[in-house]
């Protein structure tokens, strides 16, 4: 993770959360690693803005006790419904995946500020790794067809475990892919295949998600482009609204706190 | 004493024909509620109101505000145990000053009892808190005891009567509203601490703050949160408080607030008839952030259910069971 130093408090509107008792419309596996949870909630679906996540829980009296925050991997806002895409991690998200279609979930949202796509940004670069890729797909589906170029460097351990690809792909993004299996995940290797890639026409944003490594590499791409960065990070949270000050994001500078990541966050700039 | 904040009785759900509507009010040492649920310090804000109805509830109840900005714990402050949570959070706060001027605003606009939860790591500061909030729109403080005394090597306020009673009496001597004092959990001694606070001049104490816990990851071989140890709450303390709660009620002339573990109607029974003559929910916000509006609404058919109609007489009515 960033240190808090390096993270800046993105302008916007505070976020307008509902919650929803509602039902488990899909729960399959996607890859081989992750799985694919789709409920319905119309207001969420509508509201949601890209990079914005919901807190989520089985609606079970014995089931977990505190909800866990899950970034809004797409939504559709004419069905009313809201995919996740998670990773069975802990006790939180194998209780999760035991869930069948009809089970009742409860969640909040939608929360936190989500990436901000500048008005005379034209090219936009996403780097996400892992299950950190589920932060960045809505920000593909809202630029779909307005003329903004997207470019995504998708990064995971093989192949078939890279989740996303066909969400960008679908958006008319560009997509390239970074595995660990062929080696080309490496932070030399991509720096380099980067630059060749998009030193004649860099983007004016790179939006990442999911590594501290690729956070870094952001920040130096972005140096050489004159280019912003803003990532999305996590923590562990107990409210996801900003009242329970589980999820600063750092220690602080000793007489006040770091940034909340559900209220300040997910989504930070990264100061250069 | 009294500050009446429910002029009449609410009046909840379908009206039956023997019992046209309960009376769920208590009085809490010179608080008149419109019933007995609020939310526990730490696990409310006015952001919640986003999601349930705020001016539904007996009252609400502040984070612990300190004298002076304070960052709070290390990173992880978060996480989950069997049957709860634990948390390290370390109580940041951006001082009374500040609250007073952006704070406090957000929860007065709530149309409900406002509580001040005040912490300290000095004598001097809970009493610095107290004054500077004194002449605040609010209903009532609650001393937050459990924080790390700096007097004290660190030890909480709870653990020396005469440095509980010395706190106690100063936030009373500045402020005109009813004082609750918060007792952490002490297992052999809470009946004392409740009769000191009582003897301070306390109108209610709260039973109780979170458990003392630590969580280890065995394969990272480091504790789960940066701080090392934490505070368990949820469903797991719910036990432990309604025996604490049971001792205090015995041992205190004052009404006792119960704590821990509640998330529904039937264990705001069980903490009432423990002898608690109010309750605050905590951890069961998180994962239902409606938790607290649906409990108020469904204390009506829990009073009816167990025969009164009137919440209050519930208050300490639990016998000890005998062999049937
Ligand atoms: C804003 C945000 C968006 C996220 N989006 C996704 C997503 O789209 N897909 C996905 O798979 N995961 C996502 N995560 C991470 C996900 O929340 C954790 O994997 C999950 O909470 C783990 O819970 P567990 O009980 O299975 O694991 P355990 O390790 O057993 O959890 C123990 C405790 O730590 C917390 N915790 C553990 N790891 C994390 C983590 N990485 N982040 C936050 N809390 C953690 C848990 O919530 C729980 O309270 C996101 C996290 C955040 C903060
Ligand atoms: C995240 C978190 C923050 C808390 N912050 C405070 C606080 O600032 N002041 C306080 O008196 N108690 C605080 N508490 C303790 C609660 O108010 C409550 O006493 C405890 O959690 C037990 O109740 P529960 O089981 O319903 O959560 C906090 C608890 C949690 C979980
Ligand atoms: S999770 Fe509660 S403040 Fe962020």
């Amino acid at each position: 993770m960033s240190s808090p130093a390096t993270l800046g408090v993105l302008a916007g509107e505070r976020p307008m959360p509902t919650w929803a008792r509602t039902q488990v419309l899909v729960n399959r596996p996607l890859t081989d690693r992750y799985r694919l949870l789709r409920f319905r909630s119309a207001t969420i679906a509508a509201r949601a803005e890209a990079g914005q996540f919901v807190m989520l829980s089985p609606a079970t009296e014995s089931g977990p006790v505190l909800p866990r925050p899950m970034a809004i991997y797409t939504r559709d806002a004419g069905s009313g419904s809201v995919d996740i895409v998670y990773g069975v991690v802990g006790s939180g998200t194998k209780a999760l995946a035991a869930l069948e279609p009809g089970a009742t979930v409860v969640v909040t949202g939608p929360l936190g500020r989500g990436f901000v796509v500048h008005e005379e940004t034209g090219h936009v670069l996403l780097i996400g790794r892992g299950v950190g890729i589920c932060a960045m797909t809505t920000v593909a589906q809202d630029l779909a067809g307005t003329g903004v170029r997207v470019s995504a460097v998708l990064s995971g351990r093989h192949e078939s475990a890279i989740i996303g690809a066909e969400v960008f792909r679908g958006c008319h993004g560009d997509v390239r892919l970074a595995t660990d299996a062929d080696e080309t995940s490496g932070v030399a290797v991509l720096r380099e295949r980067l630059h060749r890639g998009f030193d004649g026409d860099p983007p004016q944003q790179i939006l990442t998600s999911g590594s501290a490594r690729l956070t870094r590499m952001s920040g130096e791409l972005a140096a050489r482009w004159h280019a912003t960065v803003q990532v999305s990070i996590e923590a562990h949270m107990a409210c996801g609204l900003g009242y329970c000050h589980g999820c600063a994001a750092g220690d602080g500078d000793g007489t006040h706190e770091a940034p909340l990541v559900c209220r300040d966050g997910p989504v930070f700039r990264l100061r250069g | 004493m009294t500050t009446s904040i429910a002029d009449a009785p609410r009046e909840h759900g379908a009206p039956g024909p023997a019992a046209p509507w309960v009376d769920t009010r208590v009085e809490l040492g010179g608080l008149t509620l419109a019933n007995p649920v609020m939310p526990a310090s730490g696990c409310f804000g006015p952001e919640l109101a986003d999601l349930l109805p705020v001016e539904t509830l007996g009252a609400v109840v502040t984070k612990t505000v300190f004298a002076s900005a304070r960052p709070g714990n290390a990173t992880h402050r978060i996480t989950e145990v069997p049957n709860g949570m634990l948390n390290s959070v370390g109580i940041p706060s951006r001082g009374v000053a500040e609250f007073r001027r952006s704070g406090l605003g957000g929860y007065a606009a709530l149309d409900a009892p406002v509580v001040i939860s005040i912490g300290g790591l000095s004598t001097q500061e809970y009493w610095r808190v107290a004054e500077e909030l004194a002449d605040t729109e609010h209903a009532a403080f609650e001393i937050n005891v459990s924080c790390p005394n700096l007097e004290r090597g660190g030890q909480t306020l709870d653990t020396d009567p005469r440095a509980m009673s010395e706190v106690v009496a100063g936030v009373v001597a500045r402020s005109a509203k009813p004082v609750l004092v918060k007792l952490s959990p002490q297992l052999q001694t809470i009946g004392e601490a409740a009769k000191t606070a009582e003897d301070a001049g306390a109108t209610a104490v709260t039973v109780c703050n979170s458990f003392p816990g630590m969580a280890v990851n065995p394969d990272r071989r480091t504790s789960e949160l940066g701080n090392g140890m934490g505070g368990v709450s949820g469903p797991v303390v719910k036990p432990l408080a309604l025996r604490l709660v049971w001792l205090a009620a015995q041992a205190a002339g004052i009404p006792v607030v119960g704590c821990g573990g509640i998330r529904a109607a039937s264990d705001v029974a069980e903490f009432l008839l423990a002898g608690a003559t109010a309750v605050q929910i905590g951890t069961a916000n998180f994962a239902q952030p409606y938790v607290m509006a649906k409990v108020v609404e469904e204390l009506p058919a829990m009073a009816r259910r167990l025969g009164v109609d009137r919440i209050s007489d519930l208050i300490g009515t639990l016998t000890i069971r005998a062999e049937d």
